[in-house]
């Protein structure tokens, strides 16, 4: 099934009013239902990316089009609607006294009748799997694991067709962070767009399905996430450290072990198919010896 | 190793307000000179443990007590935080969190104008602290806030070192930063953990690194010990890990799956490369 285009970048350039320039000539076409990881060190420009797509930023130069409107023409409203951006430290996002509030304060602000305000803050609420009890609680003394869910639930409860996570597993151990990773999955499932802007490999191995290399505030490298992992060489110069097995991948290569791998099982497979590969190797070789006597 | 310098006997604690207990029944020594890493998912009272060792709780905290911590023979109840502080240093996850002054100097000079030492002796120190995290001369001017964040988490460490602590607590210190931060930051622990013989007890979830550092690993999950180790022996039972939500280095699970299948019957890897050395042994069959 073919998708349209959710989000095209042509050319866009990026000066912050300091005069860093952050991004250049960047160009990037995201469609419907895309998982996508914008990865690579800081300063890149990977942040400066999703942000301008949010529309957050606006371009210097060029342009972004979300679902072929320019950002240039769109109103807040409309972006709000169309992307969402969920903060890094969800604290820099959440302000309200309950989490009731927090959720409703973006629909509020679409004007929206007060029952349709609660229908939408109880079902972001319920895809995020905050139960009732939690909604006249103050966000702010929450565990951070629920403050981070409350910020997405803001977010989804605007219906974003595109949802933009910057750091969705920082400070969160690893059953968060697959809680979370798990709900992104989900949401794309039912039809979101979805852009994570992570350090964390793992992660990225493991659930985008698209992943693209920021460096220098250039898009170094743009494709599906195995193929991008197996540049080791470019990745060096973006200071990208793949994930493990691909490293290891990489190791062995000499051995004839498949490059493009991104999990453990993966990379055990083709380490037990080597394996397979010299005992019959051996074997021939054995049997020529044999043969030969 | 040495003698003990923190001793948790017994210890439960209860924070004000909440019904269950953060900390239930934990034993824990630590002896001077060993590098101790404490791991468990979030919510298993890995804060709370490492703050009692200070006497964080129960001095600065509310809540119900019950066992003893002995920190270099000092019990945590009978004594203030702050002088405790002088000799067990503590460096929190978040740096911002414990900057009190305007520039780097002042933030380093603090603790150290409060122990009334001679200023000579101050200077010192400072140049040494800053030597030890591979801080620029040039930094001191700067304000805290100007750094980036692994900056600021060694101009935290260099505070705490600078007090010449016998034992440093570091609270998730490479959590909030980007991985040339947290590379950074743990260059600054292997260094302390080569050439300085300083007791070093550090909870963090990055693995890779802890694994070949620590003398010690503890498990702590749901308010308990679940296991006390060095870490070839923490790391053999990989399943036991993955049940309480830790998790291994990738390498070391690759290595323990081949052993399940009887193609490696050795031990699992502390370090990438030696993982990668013996996936090379099987696949030359």
């Amino acid at each position: 099934m073919s998708y349209g285009l959710a989000i095209e970048v042509k050319d866009l350039t990026y000066v912050y009013p300091d005069g860093t320039l952050a991004l250049k000539d960047v160009n990037l076409s995201v469609k419907e239902r895309e998982f996508i990881a914008f990865i690579g060190q800081n300063g890149s420009g990977k942040t400066t990316l999703s942000k301008n797509i949010a529309g957050l930023l606006k371009p210097t130069e060029g342009e972004v089009r979300i679902f072929g409107r320019s950002t240039k023409d769109m109103r807040i409203k409309d972006m709000a609607t169309s992307v969402g951006y969920v903060f890094q430290n969800p604290d820099h996002q959440i302000f309200n006294m309950t989490v009731y509030d927090e959720i409703a304060f973006g629909p509020r602000n679409l004007l929206l009748p007060e029952d349709e305000v609660r229908e939408r803050v109880l079902e972001a609420s319920k895809i995020v799997g905050l139960s009732e009890e939690y909604m006249e609680e103050s966000p702010f003394f929450l565990p951070k694991g629920l403050r981070q869910r409350v910020a997405i639930a803001s977010i989804l409860a605007l219906r974003p067709k595109v949802i933009i996570v910057d750091e969705p597993t920082t400070g969160q151990d690893w059953k968060q962070s697959i809680e979370i990773m798990e709900f992104l999955k989900y949401l794309n499932g039912l039809g979101h767009t979805i852009i994570i802007v992570t350090h964390e490999m793992e992660i990225v191995a493991k659930y985008a399905e698209r992943t693209v290399v920021m460096a220098n505030g250039r898009k170094l490298l743009d494709g599906p996430t195995n193929e991008v992992f197996a540049e080791h060489e470019l990745l060096r110069k973006a200071f990208v450290k793949p994930p493990q097995p691909t490293r290891a991948a990489y190791a062995l290569r000499k051995y004839g072990v498949r490059q493009d791998v991104l999990s453990v099982q993966e990379l055990v497979e083709e380490v037990i198919k080597s394996f397979k590969r010299s005992q019959e190797r051996r074997t021939e070789a054995g049997l020529n010896t044999e043969s030969a006597h | 190793m040495g003698k003990p310098v923190i001793q948790v006997e017994d210890l439960w604690w209860r924070y004000e307000g909440r019904k269950d207990w953060a900390l239930k029944g934990v034993n824990l020594e630590v002896d001077e000179g060993e590098f101790v890493g404490i791991v468990g998912p979030n919510e298993s009272g890995k804060t709370t443990l490492v703050m009692s060792m200070n006497g964080l709780i129960p001095n600065n905290y509310r809540g119900i007590m019950k066992g003893d911590v002995i920190a270099l023979g000092m019990n945590t109840k009978e004594y203030q935080t702050a002088d405790i502080s002088k000799r067990v240093g503590f460096v929190f996850s978040d740096p911002e969190s414990q900057f009190l002054t305007m520039t780097v100097e002042e933030e380093l000079a603090f603790g150290l104008e409060n122990l009334a030492l001679p200023v000579e002796e101050i200077r010192d120190r400072i140049r040494w602290a800053m030597e030890i995290t591979r801080l620029e001369e040039d930094f001191l001017e700067k304000p805290p806030y100007e750094l980036s964040g692994g900056q600021k988490q060694r101009v935290a460490i260099a505070a705490v070192l600078a007090m010449k602590p016998d034992v440093i607590i570091l609270d998730e210190p490479t959590s909030m930063l980007d991985p040339i931060g947290k590379t950074e930051v743990f260059n600054v622990l292997i260094d302390l953990r080569k050439n300085y013989n300083v007791t070093v007890i550090v909870v963090e979830h990055r693995l890779e690194d802890i694994a070949y550092l620590a003398d010690k690993m503890v498990l702590l999950y749901n308010g308990e010990i679940l296991k006390v180790a060095p870490p070839q022996e923490f790391f053999d039972d990989i399943p036991f890990l993955l049940e309480h939500y830790v998790y291994p280095p990738e390498i070391m699970i690759a290595v323990h799956k081949l052993r399940e299948q009887g193609l490696y019957s050795g031990k699992i890897p502390l370090r990438f490369d030696e993982g990668v050395k013996i996936l090379e042994e099987v696949v030359k069959g």
